[in-house]
Protein backbone atom coordinates (compact mmCIF):
# COMPACT_ATOMS: atom_id res chain seq x y z
CA UNK A 1 0.00 0.00 0.00
CA UNK A 2 2.98 2.51 0.63
CA UNK A 3 3.88 2.29 -3.18
CA UNK A 4 0.44 3.51 -3.84
CA UNK A 5 0.02 6.84 -6.42
CA UNK A 6 -2.96 8.49 -6.96
CA UNK A 7 -4.33 11.34 -4.75
CA UNK A 8 -3.38 10.21 -1.42
CA UNK A 9 -0.02 11.62 -2.12
CA UNK A 10 0.90 13.82 0.70
CA UNK A 11 0.81 17.73 0.01
CA UNK A 12 4.29 18.79 -0.76
CA UNK A 13 4.79 22.61 -0.91
CA UNK A 14 8.23 22.82 -3.39
CA UNK A 15 6.74 20.39 -5.04
CA UNK A 16 8.11 20.42 -8.93
CA UNK A 17 5.41 19.84 -11.16
CA UNK A 18 5.78 17.64 -14.35
CA UNK A 19 4.24 16.51 -17.05
CA UNK A 20 3.69 12.65 -14.83
CA UNK A 21 2.81 13.66 -11.57
CA UNK A 22 0.34 17.15 -12.73
CA UNK A 23 -2.47 14.89 -12.20
CA UNK A 24 -1.41 13.14 -9.06
CA UNK A 25 -3.43 14.87 -6.63
CA UNK A 26 -5.97 18.06 -7.35
CA UNK A 27 -5.37 21.53 -6.12
CA UNK A 28 -8.00 21.21 -3.31
CA UNK A 29 -8.29 17.47 -2.19
CA UNK A 30 -10.49 16.91 0.66
CA UNK A 31 -11.15 13.27 3.41
CA UNK A 32 -14.31 11.19 1.03
CA UNK A 33 -16.07 11.38 4.38
CA UNK A 34 -17.77 13.14 5.15
CA UNK A 35 -18.21 15.43 2.17
CA UNK A 36 -18.02 13.04 -0.84
CA UNK A 37 -19.84 10.57 1.57
CA UNK A 38 -22.74 13.62 2.27
CA UNK A 39 -23.35 14.45 -1.73
CA UNK A 40 -23.73 10.24 -2.16
CA UNK A 41 -26.26 9.45 0.45
CA UNK A 42 -28.13 12.83 -0.67
CA UNK A 43 -28.10 11.87 -4.13
CA UNK A 44 -29.21 8.05 -3.31
CA UNK A 45 -32.02 9.45 -0.89
CA UNK A 46 -33.65 11.41 -3.89
CA UNK A 47 -33.52 8.49 -6.09
CA UNK A 48 -34.96 6.03 -3.32
CA UNK A 49 -37.73 8.75 -2.85
CA UNK A 50 -38.50 9.01 -6.27
CA UNK A 51 -38.70 5.51 -7.02
CA UNK A 52 -40.76 4.24 -4.11
CA UNK A 53 -43.52 7.44 -4.87
CA UNK A 54 -43.44 6.23 -8.20
CA UNK A 55 -44.26 2.83 -7.24
CA UNK A 56 -47.33 3.74 -5.87
CA UNK A 57 -48.64 6.89 -8.56
CA UNK A 58 -47.78 4.64 -11.24
CA UNK A 59 -47.50 1.15 -10.64
CA UNK A 60 -45.12 -1.23 -12.37
CA UNK A 61 -47.12 -2.50 -15.63
CA UNK A 62 -48.64 -5.62 -16.24
CA UNK A 63 -50.55 -6.14 -19.59
CA UNK A 64 -52.75 -9.10 -20.21
CA UNK A 65 -50.85 -12.77 -20.43
CA UNK A 66 -49.35 -14.01 -22.72
CA UNK A 67 -50.97 -15.66 -25.45
CA UNK A 68 -48.91 -17.63 -27.82
CA UNK A 69 -51.10 -18.06 -30.43
CA UNK A 70 -51.99 -14.18 -31.09
CA UNK A 71 -50.10 -13.40 -34.31
CA UNK A 72 -50.71 -9.80 -34.33
CA UNK A 73 -49.08 -8.31 -31.46
CA UNK A 74 -46.80 -5.40 -32.25
CA UNK A 75 -44.79 -5.27 -28.93
CA UNK A 76 -43.52 -2.29 -27.98
CA UNK A 77 -40.08 -2.52 -27.14
CA UNK A 78 -38.66 -0.41 -23.49
CA UNK A 79 -37.70 3.57 -24.33
CA UNK A 80 -34.40 2.26 -23.70
CA UNK A 81 -34.18 -0.21 -26.30
CA UNK A 82 -36.16 2.82 -28.67
CA UNK A 83 -32.86 3.61 -29.81
CA UNK A 84 -32.06 -0.13 -31.06
CA UNK A 85 -36.20 -0.44 -32.35
CA UNK A 86 -35.29 2.66 -34.83
CA UNK A 87 -31.75 0.49 -36.21
CA UNK A 88 -34.39 -1.91 -37.43
CA UNK A 89 -35.94 -0.34 -39.22
CA UNK A 90 -33.23 1.14 -41.17
CA UNK A 91 -31.89 -2.05 -41.83
CA UNK A 92 -35.51 -4.13 -42.69
CA UNK A 93 -35.80 -7.54 -44.64
CA UNK A 94 -33.52 -10.76 -43.28
CA UNK A 95 -30.57 -9.85 -44.99
CA UNK A 96 -29.97 -6.71 -43.28
CA UNK A 97 -31.68 -7.24 -40.03
CA UNK A 98 -27.95 -8.88 -38.88
CA UNK A 99 -26.61 -5.64 -39.83
CA UNK A 100 -28.52 -3.66 -37.89
CA UNK A 101 -29.68 -5.91 -35.38
CA UNK A 102 -25.88 -7.17 -34.45
CA UNK A 103 -23.32 -6.23 -36.32
CA UNK A 104 -23.07 -2.66 -35.93
CA UNK A 105 -24.25 -2.71 -32.48
CA UNK A 106 -21.18 -4.88 -31.95
CA UNK A 107 -19.00 -2.39 -33.67
CA UNK A 108 -20.34 0.12 -31.53
CA UNK A 109 -19.39 -1.97 -28.20
CA UNK A 110 -16.09 -2.91 -29.95
CA UNK A 111 -15.58 0.94 -30.31
CA UNK A 112 -16.73 1.79 -27.09
CA UNK A 113 -14.34 -0.49 -25.23
CA UNK A 114 -11.26 1.12 -27.77
CA UNK A 115 -12.08 4.66 -26.64
CA UNK A 116 -9.05 5.61 -24.22
CA UNK A 117 -6.97 4.33 -27.46
CA UNK A 118 -8.65 6.15 -29.58
CA UNK A 119 -8.72 8.92 -28.09
CA UNK A 120 -5.24 10.55 -28.93
CA UNK A 121 -5.64 14.13 -27.62
CA UNK A 122 -3.43 14.78 -24.80
CA UNK A 123 -6.08 17.04 -22.64
CA UNK A 124 -8.84 16.24 -20.32
CA UNK A 125 -11.13 19.02 -20.57
CA UNK A 126 -13.18 19.37 -23.72
CA UNK A 127 -12.04 22.23 -24.93
CA UNK A 128 -8.51 20.27 -25.18
CA UNK A 129 -10.47 17.41 -27.21
CA UNK A 130 -12.32 19.03 -29.62
CA UNK A 131 -12.44 15.56 -31.66
CA UNK A 132 -13.93 13.50 -28.70
CA UNK A 133 -16.28 16.57 -27.80
CA UNK A 134 -17.89 16.41 -31.89
CA UNK A 135 -18.41 12.64 -31.76
CA UNK A 136 -19.66 12.57 -28.79
CA UNK A 137 -22.32 15.04 -29.38
CA UNK A 138 -22.87 13.35 -33.13
CA UNK A 139 -23.47 10.63 -30.71
CA UNK A 140 -25.61 11.77 -28.49
CA UNK A 141 -27.46 13.50 -30.86
CA UNK A 142 -28.29 10.47 -33.42
CA UNK A 143 -29.32 8.11 -30.17
CA UNK A 144 -31.77 10.89 -29.20
CA UNK A 145 -33.04 11.78 -32.52
CA UNK A 146 -33.78 7.79 -33.35
CA UNK A 147 -35.63 7.53 -30.26
CA UNK A 148 -37.65 10.48 -31.29
CA UNK A 149 -38.31 8.88 -34.36
CA UNK A 150 -39.35 5.46 -32.52
CA UNK A 151 -41.40 7.22 -29.91
CA UNK A 152 -43.55 8.84 -33.31
CA UNK A 153 -43.81 5.29 -34.57
CA UNK A 154 -45.09 3.78 -31.17
CA UNK A 155 -47.47 6.81 -31.05
CA UNK A 156 -49.00 5.41 -34.13
CA UNK A 157 -49.65 2.13 -33.19
CA UNK A 158 -52.87 -0.10 -33.61
CA UNK A 159 -53.58 -0.83 -29.90
CA UNK A 160 -52.60 1.73 -27.48
CA UNK B 1 -11.58 7.14 40.60
CA UNK B 2 -13.25 6.98 36.95
CA UNK B 3 -16.50 8.43 35.90
CA UNK B 4 -18.69 5.88 34.24
CA UNK B 5 -18.42 7.81 30.90
CA UNK B 6 -14.53 7.67 30.98
CA UNK B 7 -15.06 3.88 31.78
CA UNK B 8 -17.74 3.30 28.80
CA UNK B 9 -15.23 4.97 26.38
CA UNK B 10 -12.36 2.75 27.67
CA UNK B 11 -14.54 -0.26 27.28
CA UNK B 12 -15.32 1.07 23.97
CA UNK B 13 -11.39 1.66 23.22
CA UNK B 14 -10.72 -1.95 23.98
CA UNK B 15 -13.43 -3.88 21.84
CA UNK B 16 -12.32 -1.55 19.24
CA UNK B 17 -8.65 -2.53 19.71
CA UNK B 18 -9.78 -6.37 20.24
CA UNK B 19 -11.49 -5.67 16.59
CA UNK B 20 -8.51 -4.17 15.12
CA UNK B 21 -5.87 -6.76 16.04
CA UNK B 22 -7.83 -9.57 14.50
CA UNK B 23 -9.54 -7.60 11.66
CA UNK B 24 -7.79 -4.55 11.32
CA UNK B 25 -11.40 -3.26 10.49
CA UNK B 26 -10.79 -0.21 12.07
CA UNK B 27 -7.92 1.04 10.12
CA UNK B 28 -9.30 0.04 7.07
CA UNK B 29 -12.48 2.13 7.80
CA UNK B 30 -10.17 5.00 8.05
CA UNK B 31 -8.10 4.01 4.67
CA UNK B 32 -11.84 4.36 3.08
CA UNK B 33 -13.27 7.04 4.87
CA UNK B 34 -10.38 9.67 4.41
CA UNK B 35 -8.96 8.55 1.10
CA UNK B 36 -8.22 12.40 -0.28
CA UNK B 37 -10.96 12.64 -3.56
CA UNK B 38 -11.52 16.19 -5.79
CA UNK B 39 -13.60 18.24 -4.04
CA UNK B 40 -14.87 20.92 -6.60
CA UNK B 41 -17.15 18.70 -8.87
CA UNK B 42 -18.35 16.14 -5.86
CA UNK B 43 -21.88 16.24 -7.44
CA UNK B 44 -20.78 15.25 -10.78
CA UNK B 45 -18.84 12.02 -8.78
CA UNK B 46 -21.88 11.22 -7.34
CA UNK B 47 -23.33 9.02 -10.50
CA UNK B 48 -21.29 6.35 -9.36
CA UNK B 49 -22.40 6.13 -6.14
CA UNK B 50 -25.85 6.35 -7.16
CA UNK B 51 -25.54 3.37 -9.99
CA UNK B 52 -23.73 1.03 -7.12
CA UNK B 53 -27.06 2.38 -4.62
CA UNK B 54 -30.20 1.49 -7.45
CA UNK B 55 -27.82 -1.98 -8.89
CA UNK B 56 -28.04 -2.20 -4.74
CA UNK B 57 -31.88 -1.51 -4.57
CA UNK B 58 -32.55 -4.43 -7.78
CA UNK B 59 -31.17 -7.15 -5.83
CA UNK B 60 -32.32 -6.39 -2.68
CA UNK B 61 -36.00 -6.59 -4.02
CA UNK B 62 -34.88 -8.85 -6.74
CA UNK B 63 -34.78 -11.38 -3.89
CA UNK B 64 -37.53 -10.14 -2.06
CA UNK B 65 -39.88 -10.80 -5.62
CA UNK B 66 -38.38 -14.37 -5.34
CA UNK B 67 -40.73 -14.98 -2.78
CA UNK B 68 -43.58 -14.80 -5.05
CA UNK B 69 -42.31 -15.16 -8.34
CA UNK B 70 -43.24 -18.65 -9.95
CA UNK B 71 -41.29 -19.26 -13.26
CA UNK B 72 -42.82 -21.34 -15.28
CA UNK B 73 -45.36 -20.52 -18.35
CA UNK B 74 -49.05 -21.85 -16.54
CA UNK B 75 -48.30 -19.40 -13.46
CA UNK B 76 -45.66 -16.37 -13.64
CA UNK B 77 -48.25 -13.54 -14.73
CA UNK B 78 -50.40 -14.95 -11.96
CA UNK B 79 -47.73 -14.87 -9.34
CA UNK B 80 -47.26 -11.06 -10.72
CA UNK B 81 -50.90 -10.45 -10.39
CA UNK B 82 -51.10 -11.97 -6.99
CA UNK B 83 -48.47 -10.21 -6.14
CA UNK B 84 -49.71 -6.41 -6.74
CA UNK B 85 -53.17 -7.21 -5.35
CA UNK B 86 -52.84 -9.30 -2.56
CA UNK B 87 -49.35 -9.48 -1.11
CA UNK B 88 -48.18 -6.78 1.89
CA UNK B 89 -45.92 -4.11 0.02
CA UNK B 90 -45.65 -6.10 -3.13
CA UNK B 91 -46.58 -3.30 -5.18
CA UNK B 92 -43.89 -1.42 -4.03
CA UNK B 93 -41.17 -4.19 -3.90
CA UNK B 94 -42.03 -4.71 -7.27
CA UNK B 95 -42.51 -0.87 -8.21
CA UNK B 96 -38.83 -0.43 -6.80
CA UNK B 97 -37.52 -3.28 -8.46
CA UNK B 98 -39.50 -1.55 -12.17
CA UNK B 99 -38.64 2.02 -11.48
CA UNK B 100 -35.39 1.67 -9.89
CA UNK B 101 -34.23 -0.76 -13.29
CA UNK B 102 -35.44 2.77 -15.30
CA UNK B 103 -33.61 5.04 -13.12
CA UNK B 104 -30.42 2.87 -13.22
CA UNK B 105 -30.15 2.90 -17.15
CA UNK B 106 -30.66 6.64 -16.65
CA UNK B 107 -27.97 6.88 -14.36
CA UNK B 108 -25.59 4.50 -15.59
CA UNK B 109 -25.84 6.42 -19.11
CA UNK B 110 -25.13 10.00 -17.64
CA UNK B 111 -22.05 8.40 -14.99
CA UNK B 112 -20.90 7.16 -18.17
CA UNK B 113 -21.15 10.73 -20.28
CA UNK B 114 -19.68 11.81 -17.06
CA UNK B 115 -16.43 9.91 -17.28
CA UNK B 116 -15.99 10.14 -20.88
CA UNK B 117 -16.63 14.38 -21.13
CA UNK B 118 -14.35 14.91 -18.19
CA UNK B 119 -11.70 12.23 -20.29
CA UNK B 120 -11.66 10.21 -16.63
CA UNK B 121 -10.29 7.04 -18.73
CA UNK B 122 -7.25 8.41 -20.14
CA UNK B 123 -4.20 6.52 -18.60
CA UNK B 124 -3.45 5.03 -16.07
CA UNK B 125 -7.65 4.24 -15.93
CA UNK B 126 -7.85 2.63 -19.52
CA UNK B 127 -9.30 -0.35 -17.28
CA UNK B 128 -12.08 1.43 -15.74
CA UNK B 129 -13.37 2.37 -18.71
CA UNK B 130 -13.28 -1.08 -20.50
CA UNK B 131 -14.92 -2.43 -17.29
CA UNK B 132 -17.72 0.27 -17.16
CA UNK B 133 -18.55 -0.61 -21.01
CA UNK B 134 -19.06 -4.15 -20.05
CA UNK B 135 -21.54 -3.11 -16.93
CA UNK B 136 -23.36 -1.41 -19.15
CA UNK B 137 -23.75 -3.98 -21.30
CA UNK B 138 -24.71 -6.33 -18.54
CA UNK B 139 -27.28 -4.11 -17.00
CA UNK B 140 -28.86 -3.76 -20.69
CA UNK B 141 -28.83 -7.38 -21.02
CA UNK B 142 -30.84 -7.88 -17.56
CA UNK B 143 -33.40 -5.15 -18.57
CA UNK B 144 -33.89 -6.86 -21.25
CA UNK B 145 -34.60 -10.64 -19.87
CA UNK B 146 -36.69 -8.82 -16.88
CA UNK B 147 -39.14 -7.25 -19.38
CA UNK B 148 -39.48 -10.87 -20.81
CA UNK B 149 -40.13 -12.79 -16.86
CA UNK B 150 -43.73 -10.61 -16.34
CA UNK B 151 -44.89 -12.93 -19.41
CA UNK B 152 -47.18 -11.05 -20.14
CA UNK B 153 -48.18 -9.57 -23.80
CA UNK B 154 -46.21 -6.91 -23.93
CA UNK B 155 -43.04 -8.51 -22.30
CA UNK B 156 -43.34 -11.79 -24.22
CA UNK B 157 -43.47 -10.61 -27.56
CA UNK B 158 -40.69 -7.95 -26.87
CA UNK B 159 -38.91 -10.82 -25.68
CA UNK B 160 -39.59 -12.69 -28.70
CA UNK B 161 -38.29 -9.88 -31.05
CA UNK B 162 -34.89 -10.21 -29.13
CA UNK B 163 -35.06 -13.72 -29.66
CA UNK B 164 -35.71 -13.09 -33.28
CA UNK B 165 -32.99 -10.68 -33.92
CA UNK B 166 -30.74 -12.83 -32.33
CA UNK B 167 -31.45 -15.78 -34.43
CA UNK B 168 -29.70 -13.71 -37.00
CA UNK B 169 -26.76 -13.49 -35.46
CA UNK B 170 -24.19 -14.55 -38.23
CA UNK B 171 -22.23 -17.78 -37.77
CA UNK B 172 -23.98 -18.60 -34.14
CA UNK B 173 -27.27 -17.59 -34.76
CA UNK B 174 -28.73 -21.41 -34.43
CA UNK B 175 -27.10 -21.65 -31.16
CA UNK B 176 -27.72 -18.87 -29.61
CA UNK B 177 -31.35 -19.47 -29.94
CA UNK B 178 -31.16 -22.91 -28.41
CA UNK B 179 -29.09 -21.50 -25.59
CA UNK B 180 -31.73 -18.82 -25.12
CA UNK B 181 -35.01 -21.12 -25.51
CA UNK B 182 -33.87 -24.71 -24.46
CA UNK B 183 -34.61 -25.81 -27.54
CA UNK B 184 -36.10 -24.85 -31.13
CA UNK B 185 -39.20 -23.43 -30.09
CA UNK B 186 -40.61 -21.38 -27.01
CA UNK B 187 -41.91 -23.58 -24.79
CA UNK B 188 -42.05 -24.02 -21.15
CA UNK B 189 -38.34 -24.68 -20.73
CA UNK B 190 -37.43 -21.25 -22.51
CA UNK B 191 -39.24 -19.05 -19.14
CA UNK B 192 -36.92 -21.56 -17.13
CA UNK B 193 -33.75 -20.20 -19.20
CA UNK B 194 -35.02 -16.63 -19.29
CA UNK B 195 -34.88 -16.71 -15.86
CA UNK B 196 -31.95 -18.49 -14.84
CA UNK B 197 -30.45 -15.82 -17.33
CA UNK B 198 -31.87 -13.02 -15.27
CA UNK B 199 -31.48 -13.98 -11.87
CA UNK B 200 -28.35 -15.96 -11.72
CA UNK B 201 -26.31 -15.80 -14.95
CA UNK B 202 -25.97 -12.10 -15.27
CA UNK B 203 -26.17 -11.07 -11.78
CA UNK B 204 -23.25 -13.50 -11.50
CA UNK B 205 -21.27 -11.50 -13.83
CA UNK B 206 -22.11 -8.16 -12.69
CA UNK B 207 -21.37 -8.62 -9.06
CA UNK B 208 -17.60 -9.42 -9.41
CA UNK B 209 -17.18 -6.90 -12.30
CA UNK B 210 -18.38 -4.17 -9.76
CA UNK B 211 -15.46 -5.55 -7.56
CA UNK B 212 -13.37 -4.99 -9.86
CA UNK B 213 -14.49 -1.26 -11.15
CA UNK B 214 -14.56 -0.74 -7.46
CA UNK B 215 -10.79 -1.71 -6.93
CA UNK B 216 -9.28 -0.28 -9.99
CA UNK B 217 -11.17 3.21 -8.59
CA UNK B 218 -9.64 2.72 -5.51
CA UNK B 219 -6.21 1.75 -7.13
CA UNK B 220 -6.15 5.11 -9.24
CA UNK B 221 -7.96 7.18 -7.11
CA UNK B 222 -10.65 9.54 -8.43
CA UNK B 223 -9.28 11.44 -11.30
CA UNK B 224 -12.92 14.08 -11.13
CA UNK B 225 -12.16 16.26 -14.20
CA UNK B 226 -9.25 18.89 -15.60
CA UNK B 227 -10.65 21.54 -13.43
CA UNK B 228 -9.99 19.66 -10.44
CA UNK B 229 -6.37 20.36 -11.43
CA UNK B 230 -6.34 23.83 -12.79
CA UNK B 231 -4.23 25.40 -10.29
CA UNK B 232 -1.35 23.07 -10.94
CA UNK B 233 -1.81 23.00 -14.37
CA UNK B 234 -1.26 26.31 -14.24
CA UNK B 235 1.99 26.14 -12.28
CA UNK B 236 3.62 23.33 -14.83
CA UNK B 237 2.52 26.01 -17.89
CA UNK B 238 4.55 28.52 -15.85
CA UNK B 239 7.25 26.74 -15.16
CA UNK B 240 7.75 25.37 -18.49
CA UNK B 241 7.56 29.05 -19.57
CA UNK B 242 10.63 29.97 -17.51
CA UNK B 243 12.71 26.58 -18.69
CA UNK B 244 12.32 28.01 -22.32
CA UNK B 245 13.23 32.02 -21.04
CA UNK B 246 16.22 30.51 -19.85
CA UNK B 247 17.17 28.40 -22.85
CA UNK B 248 16.31 31.48 -24.92
CA UNK B 249 19.10 33.33 -23.03
CA UNK B 250 21.92 30.60 -22.34
CA UNK B 251 22.41 30.58 -26.53
C1 LIG C 1 -22.54 -1.17 -12.58
C2 LIG C 1 -22.30 -0.01 -13.02
C3 LIG C 1 -21.28 0.95 -12.46
C4 LIG C 1 -20.97 1.22 -11.16
C5 LIG C 1 -21.59 0.62 -9.90
C6 LIG C 1 -19.92 2.23 -11.17
C7 LIG C 1 -19.38 2.81 -10.03
C8 LIG C 1 -18.42 3.80 -10.06
C9 LIG C 1 -18.05 4.62 -8.95
C10 LIG C 1 -18.65 4.54 -7.53
C11 LIG C 1 -17.09 5.48 -9.38
C12 LIG C 1 -16.41 6.61 -8.57
C13 LIG C 1 -17.30 7.82 -8.50
C14 LIG C 1 -17.51 8.52 -9.83
O1 LIG C 1 -16.53 8.92 -10.48
O2 LIG C 1 -18.68 8.59 -10.24
C15 LIG C 1 -16.81 5.17 -10.76
C16 LIG C 1 -15.84 5.77 -11.54
C17 LIG C 1 -15.63 5.50 -12.89
N1 LIG C 1 -16.46 4.77 -13.71
FE1 LIG C 1 -18.01 3.65 -13.10
N2 LIG C 1 -19.59 2.51 -12.48
C18 LIG C 1 -20.40 1.75 -13.30
C19 LIG C 1 -20.43 1.79 -14.67
C20 LIG C 1 -19.53 2.46 -15.47
C21 LIG C 1 -19.61 2.60 -16.90
C22 LIG C 1 -20.75 2.06 -17.77
C23 LIG C 1 -18.52 3.32 -17.30
C24 LIG C 1 -18.10 3.74 -18.69
C25 LIG C 1 -18.16 3.00 -19.73
C26 LIG C 1 -17.74 3.62 -16.12
C27 LIG C 1 -16.52 4.28 -16.12
C28 LIG C 1 -15.93 4.81 -14.99
C29 LIG C 1 -14.69 5.55 -14.99
C30 LIG C 1 -13.78 5.84 -16.19
C31 LIG C 1 -14.49 5.97 -13.66
C32 LIG C 1 -13.30 6.79 -13.12
C33 LIG C 1 -13.77 8.21 -12.97
C34 LIG C 1 -12.74 9.08 -12.32
O3 LIG C 1 -11.75 8.57 -11.75
O4 LIG C 1 -12.94 10.31 -12.39
N3 LIG C 1 -18.40 3.12 -15.02
N4 LIG C 1 -17.66 4.15 -11.16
Amino acid sequence: METRRGPARPVEDGEVITEENVYERPDRPMAFFPGQVVADLTVSAVLLGVVVALSYLVPAPLTEPADLSTTSYVPRPEWFFFFYDQMLMFFPGSLLIPVGGVVIPLLFFLLLLAVPWLDREPGHSLSRRPFAAVVAFLIVLAVVLNMLLTLVRILNFPQS
Amino acid sequence: MSSNRTRAARLGRSALDWLEERTSIVSMAEHFLYEPVPSRGRWLYTLGSATLFLITLQFLTGILLLFYYVPTTDHAWDSIYYMMSQVYFGKLIRGIHFWSANALIVVIGLHMMRTFLSGAYKRPREMNWVVGVFLIFIVTFLAFTGYGLRWDQEGFWAWEVGVMIASYTPLIGDWVVTFLLGGDTIGPASLSRLFAIHVWLLPALLAPLIGVHLFLLRKHGEFGSEFEYSERLARLRERRRLEGYAEEEEQ
